[in-house]
């Protein structure tokens, strides 16, 4: 059968596309190396689709040179002496319509069987998340016990999943339109408001897969980044039970300031699950009531030392230099900011505090007059480097 | 319009000429010299030009944009552009290459050639087409004096809901986008009323559709893509404008407006666009392969009827745009055959094109040499294309930069290097001197390296997952090197265009010295590449009047039968001397449709109620006023004037006074 | 009184090496009938093509009805407001005016001058009627609460009725502007074929609206 012998061809035509990729010593974000079932199940598909359209490129260009070459006007011919004058050939322009539409309904055949293979329901024991799009970052939304609500874990730019197991996507938008992409896993899908669009994704082994944003979103499309984490099945058990506790009330005398800080300039937007009143700690914190649209549906920061990446995974929370430092904090995984010494080694100061002194100046954003109900992004707060330091204490409390 | 400057004769009656003209507004213009015949011209070659003149004006301005875009991607985190900057740049690209280049050259061409093609005086409404030609240029003017008013458009080309509503885009930016490609819409549309009308009806006696030449089949289906293409754009438009302007809820999700229906509206008009853009630059190099291989065009039949079938494919594989909206794997499913199987009638055409090389005696000028490369750098596009067919594929592919390759080999290298060939081919009929041939080669070669170095990084940037309309990338992903070579490219396809700028002047300096006109007008024969079709029968530049007897028509390549017969073992004779068979040009008792001032008054207002909505409605009155005037003043106005300069054989013989009500004008008072 | 030219001046520099007559631009035509390709005047084939490109207009903006028609997060939605009797009395209407219209364009065939003023302004006054019913109804559903900004199908409905609305007023335009050439005599019988073309335009927009009526009020 074409199809298999085709597909016997597909690790020629990846490895003739990998050549093309020449120079390129390192992409990370390649589509040319699959590190899951979907992703390779495409690469399986398309790879001898690039075979056979690579065999179409040489005929059609080969025979274009060599009828340039052969058939071209000598210096010493009689230009009046003309060529014969064919009009056509029936049978040969039939055949030439007949072999390229049986050529296609054969790569037509497998892509069908490979679109409904790839749009299958997710397994019985699938993990369920919701991915929301926003300018310009990712919301993931946890559903552990199968109950349908994303409810148990809410967090941002990084996605963290167990290795090995189906990951069941949902995907939708809260603004405009934005596409979810990890090329190493799968396909990209599209995040629409008003929609919901499934996509499975599976890690073959523990790693980081990076992605991006691939539907022009605005200002920041550049900057809104993804970032798969996939880890044993034991650590995500302890992630995921890590995630679902509220946050402790800060003890050290500059997360307390910073507690007071972050309670004054940013819960107008950002939550922090369990969060009392710096006031009185005991109560819960009242969130003030403000028309901005962006209230709660900003980055909850409730465990945001457990996060890699910050600002829509645009910059690392952790030192990410090639010095020995910063190699040793990303060798720590996701679990890095668990022991103090860890954390004010690896914790990238650098980044944190110049976002947090001017956000759109770090990053384009649309943050509109404060509190507008249009802001698009987070506003600059001109925090003083006091305020910085106190808020980046408390925010180290939120592991 | 008089086709001699030469005094009137007497009238038979003996009666002098007259030569004064009925006064007031309603008489038509007469002037064929100077800018008011520019102005006021009816003549679908002075269009043509203009068309295409306009059109390079444009695209000195989107490969500007182009070159800043290239800038700013040939390192990592570059700081030429900001983000919002940078936004506005490549959407005002894309619409610009889209809207103001292809289609307005393709329209030059249509224009020019469609009506020498099939034997015709003109297009069968010459007003419209002049109307057509400056609500093109108005709108395009208007789309770009964003630029100066604030903001220019930032929602890219395809202007998706709902960034592209107020609160996600809330400059006056995509209201210009708006407005500026409504006009153009009218432009398009009105053309394409015209040109099918010219094609169906004013075919020369014998000329059946089997005997046209490829180029007017490929326009016309062309003009019916667009006939059916725009008003599905048009109605998105009014929708988003409606939104924008007036508070309509048809893209704010919170009122539970569905971005995919912009999504499916945009694609059932781009789709068909894509081959609004390619179809006539293969109808242009249908032209000039056989003319260079001196072998007719091999399988014409398959020729027209694959044209044809691109056509009607064309309606049915809009959602392959959109693999990745979430559309369910059915109708990926379809999408994706049928996005298959519009390759094969493509595959045909490049093939076809192969076979007319095959065994004739080529010729490598400027014109056969863009032709060829049309052939192979549209291949590349083409099975690039195939790639995305495969819906699976296409997830991983769709706004990478692998599409951004595919998209130009096509647009670049199929539509723009026949487009640029069918210039060096035609240049000597239109302006009555030919481009260096030498120049031309080395502007191909230029273009063709260039072009490559741009275009061809940017499939493994694609594939290494470098996604588009992206203002800037890290370090680190292996985009580095490919984007800098990308960026030497697009310098070189500008050194390219600088030597056919540099070619123009030269060869027009050459030709005045050689054929000592001074200013005045060059003249040349009337066939220099021992060409095929009708248009070469005529003088070079053509007169006003383009035939001064209508050929009739008795087969394909009409004219290259007129100059060779077939002997019974098949070789070619020639039967005539060309000079013997091509016309002198010098029938002065023709009448033409006279020029008109009421096609640019109408046009000009329209822009002003684009503004108006935009800023203030005192704009949109004033530019009502234009628009009502113009349209009383079209109708108004006699159809022809009365003492145009011919002369009169029947004098004293009246006629009740035509008022030039016709459907034709009461069309244009419904586009507007 | 200008002199003008005569139809063999017209006709003599168009003709072809063989002597056949050819189809001229439109400058010239003005409702002579001249050999055409395809034996359809230029105008008419305009008016087709027109028609055509209009075809496709209608469809997006009924499409986008059908898809909002129940988006409504606030106000009524269009059908539950529809008042079908009184709707249905004002297609009747518009439906008739497809009927005069018809005997207005037999009326100039025969060279009827009279019988053509008097249906073209029935006609027109038919066309004024369902106009005048159209404002009325939209002024009755904004008394109601759905404007045109209150949700999706309200402004999808407002956008499709109103753009057949002022279609249909600009063929009253052209109806108007076909009477006053009559009753300046310029619209002898031999120009029926102007009247033909609006005609066309008349019952496209007729037929359009019967399209609205089913799909947007009639079937739920």
């Amino acid at each position: 059968m074409l199809g298999g012998r085709l597909r016997r061809l597909a690790p020629l035509a990846g490895a003739v596309v990998l050549l093309a990729s020449g120079c390129a010593k390192k992409a990370p974000q390649t589509t040319l190396s699959p590190k899951g079932p979907e992703a390779r199940t495409i690469a399986n598909l398309i790879n001898p689709v690039f075979l056979v359209a690579g065999v179409v490129f040489v005929l059609v260009l080969g025979g274009a040179l060599f009828v340039a070459i052969k058939f071209r006007a000598r210096d010493d011919d009689d230009f009046d002496a003309f060529p014969a004058q064919v009009h056509g050939n029936f049978k040969l322009e039939i055949g030439w319509t007949i072999v390229p539409a049986i050529i296609l309904a054969v790569i037509g055949a497998l892509t069908v069987s490979t679109i409904f293979t790839l749009s299958k329901k997710p397994v019985a024991g699938a993990l369920h998340v919701q991915v929301t799009g926003q300018q310009w970052w990712w919301e993931y939304r946890y559903d552990l016990n199968n109950d349908g609500k994303f409810d148990e874990i809410v967090t941002a730019n990084d996605l963290v999943i167990p290795e090995g197991r189906q990951i069941a996507l949902t995907i939708t938008s809260r603004d405009v339109i934005h596409s979810w992409w990890a090329p190493a896993l799968n396909g990209k899908k599209d995040a629409v408001p008003n929609h919901r669009s499934p996509l499975t994704i599976q890690a073959d082994h523990t790693g980081e897969f990076i992605g991006q944003c691939t539907e022009y979103c605005g200002l920041s499309h550049a900057q809104m980044r993804i970032k798969v984490i996939s880890v044993s099945a034991d650590e995500f058990t302890k992630w995921a039970d890590n995630q679902q506790k509220p946050a402790a009330n800060p003890t050290e005398q500059a997360a307390v300031e910073g507690w007071k800080v972050f309670a004054g300039q940013c819960t107008s937007c950002h939550r922090v699950n369990g969060l009392k009143d710096p006031s009185a700690p005991t109560k819960d914190f009242a969130y003030p009531n403000v028309v901005n649209q962006r209230a709660g549906v900003v980055p909850n920061l409730t465990h945001l030392m457990s996060r890699t990446t910050f600002a829509g995974a645009t910059f690392d929370l952790r030192k990410s230099d090639d010095s020995a430092d910063g190699r040793y904090c990303k060798a720590l995984g996701i679990h890095w900011a668990d022991k103090p010494a860890d954390l004010t080694r690896c914790l990238n100061r650098v980044d944190l505090e110049a976002w947090l002194l001017d956000p759109p100046g770090r990053k384009p954003m649309a943050p509109g007059p404060a509190m507008s109900p249009a802001s698009r992004g987070m506003p600059n707060l001109h925090l003083t480097g006091q305020q910085i330091d106190y808020l980046i204490a408390y925010l180290s409390t939120l592991k | 319009m008089s086709t001699t400057d030469a005094a009137l004769p007497a009238l038979p009656s003996g009666e002098p000429p007259r030569t004064t003209r009925p006064g007031g507004v309603f008489a038509r213009p007469q002037t064929d010299t100077g800018w008011r015949s520019w102005v006021t011209t009816v003549d679908h070659k002075k269009l043509g030009i203009m068309y295409g003149t306009a059109a390079l004006f444009f695209f000195v301005i989107g490969g500007g944009e182009a070159l800043l875009i290239r800038i700013q991607l040939a390192t990592p985190n570059g700081k030429l552009l900001s983000a919002d900057l940078y936004n506005q740049v490549f959407t005002m690209h894309g619409t610009t290459m889209i809207f103001l280049v292809v289609m307005p050259i393709g329209a030059a061409f249509m224009n020019y050639l469609i009506p020498l093609q099939i034997g015709a005086r003109d297009v069968a409404f010459p007003r419209l087409n002049a109307f057509g030609f400056w609500c093109f240029l108005f709108g395009g003017v208007m789309l770009n004096s964003s630029w100066l008013l604030g903001h220019a458009p930032d929602g890219g080309w395809f202007n998706y809901a709902p960034n592209s509503g107020v609160i996600f885009s809330p400059t006056h930016g995509i209201d210009f986008w708006n407005m500026g490609l409504l006009i153009t819409g009218i432009a398009s549309l009105t053309g394409a009323i015209n040109l099918i009308v010219t094609v169906l009806n004013m075919r020369a006696p014998g000329m059946t559709m089997m005997k046209m030449p490829v180029f007017t089949w490929m326009a016309l289906v062309t003009q019916f893509l667009l006939l059916f293409a725009i008003p599905v754009l048009t109605s998105a438009q009014f929708l988003l404008m409606f939104d924008r302007l007036f508070g309509a809820n048809f893209f704010k999700t919170a009122q539970g407006g569905d971005p995919l229906l912009w999504e499916h509206l945009f694609w059932i008009f781009g789709h068909p666009e894509v081959y609004i853009m390619i179809l006539p630059a293969f109808g242009v190099v249908s032209e000039i392969i056989p003319v260079f291989a001196r072998k007719p065009l091999f399988g014409y039949p398959f020729m027209v009827f694959s044209g044809i079938a691109i056509g009607f494919m064309g309606w049915g594989v809009w959602a392959h745009h959109m693999f990745a909206s979430g559309i369910g794997p059915i109708s990926v499913a379809a999408f994706s055959m049928s996005t298959m199987f519009i390759a094969v009638p493509t595959g045909v055409k490049i093939l076809n094109w192969l076979a007319t090389m095959w065994g004739g005696k080529l010729k490598f000028s400027s014109p056969m040499l863009f032709s060829i490369g049309l052939v192979t750098m549209f291949t590349i596009g083409g099975l690039s294309g195939v790639t995305h067919a495969v819906a699976p594929a296409d997830t991983q592919q769709t706004d990478t930069y692998y599409i951004v390759a595919h998209f130009h080999y096509v647009l670049f290298g199929g539509a723009l290097f026949g487009f640029v060939g069918g210039w060096y081919f035609w240049w000597p009929k239109a302006f009555g001197y030919a481009l260096n041939d030498t120049l031309g080669k080395v502007h191909f070669w230029l273009m063709l390296i260039g072009f490559n170095l741009t275009f061809g990084p940017m499939h493994i940037l694609g594939l290494q997952g470098m996604p588009r309309r992206t203002y800037t990338y890290k370090n680190g992903y292996g985009f580095n090197f490919w984007n800098m070579v990308s960026t030497i490219g697009a310098f070189v396809i500008t050194v390219s265009f600088l030597v056919l700028a540099y070619n123009i002047l030269a060869s027009r300096r050459k030709a005045r010295k050689a054929q000592g006109v001074g200013t005045g007008r060059l003249t040349m024969a009337a066939d220099p590449w021992d060409g095929r079709s009708l248009e070469w029968m005529l003088p070079s530049p053509t007169p006003a009047h383009n035939f001064d007897e209508v050929p009739v028509v008795r087969s394909l390549d009409e004219f290259w039968h007129r100059k060779y017969g077939e002997e019974e073992d098949g070789r070619l004779v020639r039967i005539a001397a060309t000079e013997d068979v091509v016309q002198k040009g010098t029938n002065t008792d023709v009448h033409l449709p006279s020029p008109s001032y009421w096609p640019i008054v109408l046009a000009f207002g329209l822009p002003f109620i684009g503004y108006g909505l935009i800023y203030s409605l005192w704009f949109a009155v004033l530019g009502g006023i234009c628009v009502v005037g113009g349209i009383y003043g079209w109708v108004m106005e006699p159809s022809v004037d009365p003492d145009a300069g011919h002369h009169d054989p029947e004098p004293g013989a009246t006629e009740p006074e035509p008022s030039g009500e016709a459907a034709a004008d009461e069309e244009a008072a419904l586009v507007d | 009184m200008r002199r003008l030219r005569s139809l063999t001046d017209i006709a003599a520099p168009s003709t072809t090496e063989a002597g056949i007559p050819v189809a001229v631009p439109d400058g010239e035509s003005h409702g002579l009938s001249h050999a055409t390709s395809t034996g359809i005047s230029n105008e008419k084939l305009a008016m087709w093509c027109f028609l055509g490109s209009e075809c496709l207009l209608f469809g997006g903006l009924i499409s986008t009805y059908l898809l909002y028609k129940d988006k409504a997060v606030r106000g009524p939605k269009p059908h539950e407001l529809y008042a079908i009797p009184f709707t249905s009395v004002s297609s009747f209407v518009l439906l008739m005016s497809s009927l005069t219209m018809v005997l207005a364009v037999s009326a100039i065939q025969r060279g009827d001058q009279r019988a053509l003023r008097a249906w073209i302004a029935t006609t027109a006054l038919l066309g004024a009627t369902f106009i005048s019913g159209q404002v009325y109804e939209f002024s009755v559903f904004l008394k109601e609460g759905m404007g045109f900004t209150t949700n999706a199908a309200s402004s999808a409905f407002f956008t499709l009725t109103g753009f057949h609305g002022v279609h249909v007023t600009i063929g009253i335009v052209m109806l108007l502007s076909v009477l006053v050439l009559s009753l300046r005599g310029r619209l002898p019988q031999e120009r029926a074929e102007a009247v033909e073309i609006v005609g066309l335009y008349w019952h496209f927009v007729d037929v359009v609206w019967i399209l609205i009526f089913t799909v947007v009020y009639l079937i739920k």
